[in-house]
């Protein structure tokens, strides 16, 4: 740990953070049972101070998103053992714990870029083996997968792995070949088809609340190609790509099925028992949720289906208030600010920083602003707040991604990790002490009479 | 009930959770600069040095080239638009050829990739740049 302060009070003040919320609960709370508001609290604060004492040895160069994450993810906990009656989750608190161990999973397995290059086609037969099991075991009947207990939404994962086409195939863009006298990159090429191919078969599905994430994802990783040297995009074919995805989005309305055309165009007030009644009874519990709520446990939202994934948002304002969901939502964005405290240090890096916060941003975008009537409706979660087993440990995984964006590994593969430079180059002997020395440099900058131009990764 | 109210209690949470947020925001600020420390660890402090001009390398892959995305831009039309390209790994820096014009040099011979020591001297187009240790890190 290089800060031990910064661990300390970050450690206290997460902790103050759930102990003021249990307080909340315990004082303003709706429960019959006292006993399920300790076992709320032990199950928060002891996983709070577990995954501190886990953080010791954590190896990272950073832990400000570790911080985030177990905070939002406790606040999570609590919000959703308060819907409707104060119970404890212990689904949730599962999912939970799935979800900060895909957290080390995801940091690990992408953390270094050289290695992860190399795995590249893997992740290609990855999407294409998921998108088998879309089609074989989902298809237009559902989008869940299930087994005796529980089910598996595998589009989720498909996120993750899309992201990772993004950013293992970005440094690619010196590699052009002349086909028929253009000059292409066949990485980009695939990388389109995966992601086309990705959104027909949701669109297939009838997921069509997850397409703008994977659009979003796949954008994020468009904009940083053309930030890429090699890839001489000009104005017009920004034109050109940005009239193609609306043009793309006019005809797939036109051919959409009807219940889709009905969703974008429907009056909630008008039919608020039929496809409105979700969005009519969210609004609701927003406005008699106020600032500061009902308080815990009670909402009436809880008898709406969805109210703990799909209208999460107007469940937490119905029973925290509307500054408290908007600060929830904004601990989530904060989350996804690291990579400006700490910017990318490699192409990889940034695409990959940059593909997380595009489909969180696009996923918190859906599911808010769907809940209050502002767009059509869809069936997407809020990363950590919603419930759902698959979106929690997928959300977990893009939590690592970030991890790893902030803590990366340079070393080459399969070499002992080590401090000292190699032996024969002039500049081992002061490769550890130079980092007692560090200057204010940024990723670039001339020091003398030129201004400090703006590193392409600080933009993420 | 009386000795609280459920208004009070919620101003208090929701001031908890704003402080907490303040506290980890300074914390991730302040774990910036050990981002840097560790990434002069990870290159070895080095810079590159052109007649008074000095370019640090802040990323694992640097293009050096006449177009505006470059990271080291040389406006010089004896300089390729993306003429080539710096990598790191192990603390050790590589150059490479992306294919330019004139070609680039290093100590006088001309290369396609090569692994680069401190003082080598790197000859693009007509410029020339030093690879060299950054000054505070010497004086240690």
């Amino acid at each position: 740990m290089s800060n031990p302060f910064s661990y300390i009070f970050s450690c206290l003040f997460v902790l103050l953070a759930h102990s003021t919320m249990l307080f909340n609960v315990y004082f303003n709370g709706s429960y019959t049972d006292e006993h399920q508001v300790f076992v709320i609290a032990a199950a928060v604060i002891g996983l709070d101070i577990v995954y501190f004492f886990l953080m010791l040895f954590f190896r990272q160069h950073t832990y400000n998103v570790d911080f985030m994450l177990i905070l939002i993810l406790n606040m999570s906990n609590i919000f959703q053992s308060c819907f409707g009656a104060v119970e404890f989750d212990h689904r949730h608190y599962i999912t939970s714990l799935a979800a900060l161990l895909a957290s080390r999973v995801g940091y690990h397995v992408c953390r270094n870029h050289k290695w992860i290059q190399k795995q590249k086609v893997f992740i290609w037969i990855g999407i294409g083996l998921l998108a088998a099991v879309i089609f074989a075991f989902t298809g237009s009947r559902s989008m869940w997968i299930t087994f005796e207990k529980f089910s598996i939404q595998p589009s989720e994962f498909m996120k993750i792995l899309l992201i990772l086409a993004c950013a293992t195939s970005i440094t690619e863009q010196q590699n052009k070949h002349t086909v028929l006298g253009f000059s292409i990159v066949w990485e980009n090429v695939i990388l389109f088809f995966i992601a086309a191919g990705i959104c027909l078969l949701q669109w297939w599905c009838r997921d069509l609340g997850s397409i703008p994430t994977f659009m979003a994802i796949y954008a994020a990783g468009f904009l940083l190609r053309i930030c890429y040297p090699k890839a001489k995009f000009s104005r017009k074919t920004l034109f050109i790509a940005a009239g193609a995805v609306l043009l793309a989005g006019l005809v797939a309305l036109h051919f959409a099925p009807d219940y889709v055309r009905a969703r974008v165009f429907v009056n909630i007030w008008d039919d608020t028992e039929g496809d409105g009644f979700q969005q009519s009874r969210a609004l609701i519990a927003i406005a008699e949720g106020g600032w500061f709520g009902k308080g815990p446990g009670k909402g009436a939202l809880s008898g709406v289906f969805a109210h703990d994934s799909d209208i999460v948002f107007a469940s937490v304002c119905e029973e925290w208030g509307l500054l408290f969901a908007l600060m929830s939502v904004l601990m989530i964005l904060i989350l996804l600010s690291a990579p400006l405290f700490n910017p990318p240090r490699s192409y990889y890096h940034g695409t990959m920083a940059a593909g997380v916060c595009a489909a969180f941003t696009a996923q918190m975008a859906l599911n808010i602003f769907g809940s209050c009537n502002l767009i059509p409706f869809t069936g997407v979660t809020i990363p950590f707040i919603s419930t759902g087993g698959s979106s929690m440990a997928a959300s977990g995984f893009m939590a690592g991604m970030l991890i790893a964006a902030q803590s990366p590994e340079f070393h080459k593969p399969g070499k002992k990790k080590t401090t000292k430079s190699k032996p024969g180059s002039s500049t081992k002997t002061a490769a550890g002490r130079s980092a007692k020395t560090a200057s204010k440099s940024g990723t670039r900058s001339k020091t003398k009479k030129k201004p400090a131009s703006s590193g392409r990764r600080a933009a993420v | 009930m009386e000795y609280y109210s459920p208004l009070m209690l919620c101003v208090i949470t929701v001031a908890a959770l704003d402080i907490c947020a303040l506290v980890l925001i300074i914390a991730a600020y302040r774990e910036k600069s050990s981002g840097r420390k560790r990434w002069d660890r990870i290159s070895s402090s080095m810079e590159l040095v052109e007649q008074g001009y000095t370019y640090q390398l802040g990323c694992d892959e640097i293009l050096i080239g006449r177009h505006a995305s470059a990271d080291i831009r040389l406006s010089d039309m004896s300089v390729s638009r993306y003429h080539a390209m710096l990598t790191v790994a192990d603390g050790v820096w590589t150059i490479s050829d992306l294919g330019s014009k004139s070609g680039v040099y290093v100590n006088g011979v001309r290369i396609k990739k090569k692994t680069l020591h401190e003082n080598d001297t790197i000859t693009i187009g007509s410029r020339q740049l030093v690879l060299r240790k950054r000054r505070n890190a010497r004086d240690e």
